[in-house]
């Protein structure tokens, strides 16, 4: 029997830091994590441990062991050679660390499982959480704690805020955090677990499931070694938060063996996709996926009925909205004669009054906000799409901030689309900084739209 | 090695869940199958632990009507599945037409139990239109694997028949999580007058 480590808290928003195979020698991994440190503003303790170091590495006080620095240590981070690392962290856990990012890599994925061997036997041991082998480590952009090893101006940081990205891959989690950074998305954690051989997926959802940082939980994940724990964690953390999942890897195992139909067709991706099925996941087929379904989840609220009302300055982005829509499983609804008159008192006579509601190309903000608003209003209309195409005459940064403004509110579920160059893309980081998911083509916006919905269907049906 | 349970044992397990199955019994010898027949029409299969697949094999003889048809059909057959012995011969009735289904179970090296249910029989391979759960599933979860076939319509088309399928899967992913069989076809069961019957079995350990 695996032993849980779902206690991470202290390491993951630690107050002081190790740095095991600190140093000053340029382009050593050890070095840029320590150098990272210090440029990130990262407020707490910060002790580089160099067994053959005395004296100061960049200007902090250098310590030979881990156990001379005697003070309380909430994260060590280790980048020294693989056949120290067991040496190095028995120490760790002699000193009581609360836990370990090992990053070396040079263990299970290199045939040697021996060494990882003695890496669990430690930390069973110690009852030590250790992340890694062969991995990124893990960031908090709140604490400004950060074991990446990847030098800051090669790699955008994202801002803080309420999605933690989970991967098992080092180089999907960095480019991943490179793009969570480019769409503008706030993070929680950052969490790339390498070999797992102590810490592994089930004890990351366990413990994200319980952070309060984190509000959606977007996972990359190539496998899992504890199904049956995997499935028990998981059904809990998904009636509170969403985990966006994909799943890499198509290993397909048993399928020659089968002796029967069923055996046949249900494969290892299948049992996968039935899981995450049946345990509430959302399921993305791609990295842009993962990222526009968790845009979605971060800002908006539950989708209570498939029923979206469409507004746009562009007739034929309305068009593709509706094929979109439907395409997704989505449909227009069927609007009040209330807000069909009321629409019509307010709107110009060359606006139909109709789904997809067309409110023209001259459309401005007034016009905007006397559409958001009766159709929101509508008992009908479950979530709103705003198209602005900020190419028209009306279209300008007023009508950004009335779509921010309704999205605020917060009742329905609002996606925004805008198309466009380096004046819409101006608007698009108003209205995202506001808390609006703005996507670049109607269909990513239904999409994201109906994760929503599957997601609140789950949340709401009676299980 | 895959053991295949035999008939009647699977039978008394689907029996004790109260899962229909077509009546059926082993025969051994052409009279045996004409008495049971007792003049409507029947199935013979000849059911060996070395041939998996009967079809394939030509273990099966369809719709026998007549004396003559099923004493030809019993000599038949137990010439070909000489060479699968030791083997056994099983008369079952001849189901009516309806819509096919399959309902199975497999063993996952990491999730473990599955059930599965699909459009059946020839269809299973060629249009791959199933849902897959892990035992044990709920009645939202049997709801669900309906709800995701392409082909509920057919095999769903109101209200009735979808709870009569519900309770189906649920029995069925009772009694495969609770047994030692490792892998479960139930296929072709055959939907038809507002109820069902499982046709072919085959459980393996």
């Amino acid at each position: 029997m695996k032993t849980n480590y779902a206690d991470l808290s202290a390491m993951m928003h630690p107050k002081s830091v190790a740095i095991i195979g600190a140093s000053e020698k340029s382009g050593k991994v050890g070095a840029v994590i320590m150098q990272n440190y210090l440029d990130s503003g990262f407020q707490g303790e910060i002790y580089p441990v160099n067994i053959s170091s005395s004296g100061k590495i960049l200007g902090k006080t250098a310590y030979k062991s881990i156990l001379e620095v005697r003070r309380s240590i909430d994260l060590a981070v280790i980048s020294i050679p693989a056949e120290f690392v067991p040496q190095a962290l028995d120490e760790c856990g002699k000193a009581k660390v609360k836990g370990v990012v090992i990053v070396s890599s040079g263990f299970s994925e290199v045939g040697r499982s021996d060494l990882q061997e003695k890496l669990i036997a430690i930390a069973r041991k110690y009852k030590l959480p250790v992340i890694g082998p062969n991995c990124l480590g893990i960031m908090d952009p709140r604490s400004r704690s950060d074991t990446l090893f990847l030098p800051t101006f090669k790699i955008d940081r994202p801002k803080i805020g309420s999605i933690s990205f989970v991967s098992q891959s080092g180089s999907v989690g960095s480019s991943t955090l490179d793009l969570i950074s480019g769409e503008g998305l706030g993070l929680a954690r950052f969490i790339s677990y390498g070999n797992a051989a102590v810490v592994d997926e089930v004890d990351i959802l366990e413990f994200l499931g319980r952070d309060s940082d984190t509000k959606v939980i977007a996972f990359y994940l190539e496998g899992v070694k504890r199904g049956k724990e995997f499935i028990e964690v998981a059904s809990r953390v998904t009636k509170k938060k969403p985990i966006v999942i994909l799943k890499g890897g198509t290993t397909e195992s048993g399928a020659a063996a089968a002796h029967s139909h069923t055996a046949s067709l249900a494969g290892s991706n299948e049992a996968y996709k039935a899981v995450f099925t049946q345990y509430g996941f959302v399921q993305a087929n791609n990295l842009e996926e993962l990222l526009y379904f968790a845009k979605v989840f971060d800002t908006q609220p539950l989708m209570k009925g498939n029923r979206v009302a469409v507004i746009t300055n562009g007739g034929g982005h309305g068009v593709l909205a509706t094929d979109a829509l439907y395409q997704n499983g989505l449909v227009f609804p069927e609007l009040t004669k209330q807000t069909r008159d009321s629409l019509r008192k307010v709107m110009p006579s060359i606006v139909n009054i109709r789904l997809p509601m067309d409110i023209g190309g001259d459309a401005d903000d007034k016009r905007y906000s006397d559409a958001l608003e009766l159709l929101s209003a509508d008992p009908n209309v479950d979530a709103l799409m705003v198209i602005t195409l900020f190419q028209t005459p009306g279209a300008d940064e007023k009508v950004a901030s009335m779509v921010a403004k309704y999205a605020a509110i917060k009742a329905k579920p609002l996606v925004a689309v805008s198309t466009g160059g380096a004046y819409t893309r101006s608007h698009i980081s108003v209205m995202e900084e506001m808390g609006v998911p703005v996507y670049e083509s109607p269909d990513s916006a239904a999409s994201a739209l109906s994760a929503l919905y599957r997601y609140s269907k789950y949340r709401m049906a009676k299980k | 090695m895959a053991v295949l349970f035999d008939y009647d044992k699977a039978q008394r397990l689907l029996n004790r869940y109260k899962i229909r199955s077509i009546e059926s019994r082993y025969v051994s010898s052409p009279e045996a199958a004409i008495k049971f027949a007792d003049n409507d029409p029947i199935v013979l299969k000849a059911l060996t632990n070395k041939a998996l697949h009967k079809t394939k094999s030509g273990l099966v003889v369809l719709n026998l009507s007549t004396d003559k048809e099923i004493r030809n059909a019993f000599n038949a057959l137990s010439k070909k599945a000489a060479r699968f012995k030791p083997y056994k011969i099983l008369a079952q009735r001849m189901v009516k037409d309806g819509i096919e289904i399959i309902l199975g179970g497999n063993t996952d090296p990491q999730f473990g139990k599955m059930v599965l249910l699909g459009l059946g029989g020839i269809y299973v391979e060629t249009f791959k239109d199933f849902a897959l759960r892990t035992c044990p599933i709920t009645r939202y979860d049997a709801r669900s694997m309906l709800e995701q076939l392409k082909s509920r319509k057919i095999i769903a088309p109101d209200e009735k028949s979808s709870k009569m399928l519900e309770e189906l899967l649920l029995k069925v992913s009772r009694m495969f999580a609770a047994s030692e069989m490792k892998e479960l076809d139930l296929n072709p069961i055959i939907l038809h007058d507002g109820t069902y019957d499982a046709v072919d079995l085959r459980m393996l350990e």
